[in-house]
């Protein structure tokens, strides 16, 4: 009960400290701005190109795709905001203390990371079936929602590891968000060329959307594993 | 509170904290002296549970430091050297949030802010403070949740000899509520004050350990250094003060008052230091 009160009264602590920083608190509001614009957006824009184009379908082919970037956007913006929390954090010494207290390594951690991830999952989950752009059954839905938050874990161990300051965090939060463009490798590459970056997690979440198997998401669940275990490991010895 | 026995650590292949022993008493304030780089903040690393991969043992307040949990710290606060706050808060809402981390009663954070002059700045963010401010107000959050065990480094660095002074002071009144203190420090004159017992770490060994007075006093006992005229050239002698009846010039001087001067020293913790080790503290 400790442990979850300590974890609890830290993770407030951030949104706090998020709410003094505008940067940080535009970027945790963004992403019903951005569901807002891809569910409104992208269909307005579809209905143009066709009558421009007079084919049938542009981009609809690729609304799945569109709904798996969207799925990884708030758990990749949320996180985002906690690495740089951490960032900051570590770059006043304030981590190395946090540890020494009833919070704890391990606690920070999860305070900093997991609690935002859980919460970037439940936001995905409710507005995914308002903003998605293709009729998903609420199982894709839900894994969807659970890869982002993967993807999202991953992307803010990378920044937390390999950066030691927040201005190296932002750059490198621009190179990691790439892996979350496997997705897009499915749909453009052939088999089994496309297998080279079976190493990112959204590739085999492409692959759940782009032959209609959710077996898939197991891949996409183990790669993720392996991903978040190297990192922890990696960021326990920074 | 604390007992170390045959520890050693290593960041690489190559050894670092080698074969340590000691043990501190509850209540007593233990130095670690030592110069950069000589292993005493990896030792209070181990000591809080930061460094799990030792060999030997390493025990704090009970437990073995490498198989702590989370209730261990509840009886330890730590006041590092570098500041660890919040810059964009005021100090005290730094001192809530660090209190409120604690599921035990907590000190009055006035009561604390005044403990060290900053009864008028706790609504002041820390980013506006100075140096020493920072210094003070980083102290006094190591005492938020009133722990038993202490750890202190370099607690009087960037302050003026008058808020030196007054921490010191603090010190001494934590230690005279039975608190353990572990300081860690370059300045040999706060560990002469303040310390019951110190060791000198140099190279991740303790070269000495006992209190600042045996060990001043285990290297000889003050001296007297004196000068007189001798056909108008000034001359100087010195003798120890111990054996200073079988100096004879200086009875002789005494006797035909012709002293021009007399002075005794004492080594300081610093001659002890550099006679032990070799090395001076820098």
């Amino acid at each position: 009960m400790s442990r979850i009160r300590s974890i609890s009264i830290s993770f407030i602590h951030m949104l706090k400290f998020v709410k003094k920083d505008m940067m940080l608190l535009a970027a945790g509001v963004s992403p019903v701005m951005i569901g807002a614009a891809i569910r409104f957006g992208i269909p307005f824009i579809e209905n143009l190109l066709v009558k421009y184009t007079g084919l049938p379908y542009v981009m609809e082919p690729y609304y799945g795709l569109i709904d798996i970037l969207f799925a990884a956007i708030t758990p990749v913006i949320f996180c985002f905001v906690a690495a740089m929390v951490i960032l900051e954090e570590h770059d006043d010494h304030i981590d190395r203390y946090l540890f020494v207290t009833d919070l704890g390594r391990r606690g920070y951690y999860i305070s900093r990371i997991i609690v935002p991830a859980v919460i970037a999952f439940v936001i995905t989950a409710a507005l995914l079936p308002i903003f998605g752009l293709s009729d998903q059954v609420v199982a894709v839905e839900v894994s969807l929602a659970i890869a982002g938050t993967l993807q999202g874990i991953i992307i803010a161990l990378l920044v937390v590891t390999l950066s030691s300051n927040k201005l190296e965090g932002m750059a490198l939060t621009k190179l990691s968000s790439l892996l979350m463009l496997g997705a897009v490798v499915p749909y453009i590459m052939p088999k089994p060329y496309s297998y080279i970056l079976s190493f990112m997690p959204s590739f085999w979440t492409g692959m759940m959307i782009n032959e209609n198997n959710i077996v898939y998401m197991a891949a996409c669940v183990a790669v993720s594993m392996v991903w978040i275990a190297l990192l922890g490991i990696a960021s326990k010895n920074k | 509170m604390i007992q170390v026995s045959n520890l050693s650590f290593s960041y690489t292949k190559k050894p670092f904290i080698q074969d340590m022993n000691f043990e501190v008493h509850e209540g007593e304030i233990f130095g670690f002296l030592g110069p950069s780089g000589a292993g005493k903040s990896t030792l209070q690393k181990i000591l809080l549970g930061m460094l799990p991969g030792y060999t030997g043992s390493a025990i704090a307040c009970g437990t073995e430091c490498n198989r702590h949990d989370q209730d261990f710290y509840q009886s330890i606060g730590v006041d590092f050297e570098y500041s660890t706050m919040y810059e964009k808060l005021t100090a005290r809402e730094n001192l809530e949030f660090f209190s409120s981390l604690y599921r035990q009663r907590v000190r009055s954070i006035d009561e604390l802010l005044s403990l060290v002059g900053l009864e008028n700045d706790g609504d002041k963010k820390v980013t506006a403070y100075s140096k020493g401010m920072k210094s003070r107000l980083n102290f006094i959050k190591a005492l938020v949740h009133d722990p038993k065990l202490l750890f202190l480094d370099e607690p009087t660095s960037g302050l003026d000899p008058t808020n030196s002074r007054m921490m010191k002071d603090v010190i001494l009144e934590e230690k005279k509520k039975g608190k353990t203190i572990l300081l860690t420090t370059h300045n040999m004159q706060d560990a002469t004050e303040l310390c019951d017992r110190v060791a000198f770490i140099v190279g991740g060994k303790i070269f000495a350990l006992d209190s600042p007075h045996n060990l001043i006093m285990s290297r000889g006992a003050a001296k007297i250094t004196y000068s007189w005229l001798d056909n108008d050239i000034e001359k100087t002698g010195s003798c120890q003060l111990d054996r200073a009846s079988e100096d004879v010039t200086l009875k002789g001087l005494i006797n035909e008052n012709r002293l021009l001067s007399i002075h005794s020293s004492e080594p300081t913790l610093n001659d002890i230091f550099i006679d032990i080790t070799g090395k001076t503290l820098v």
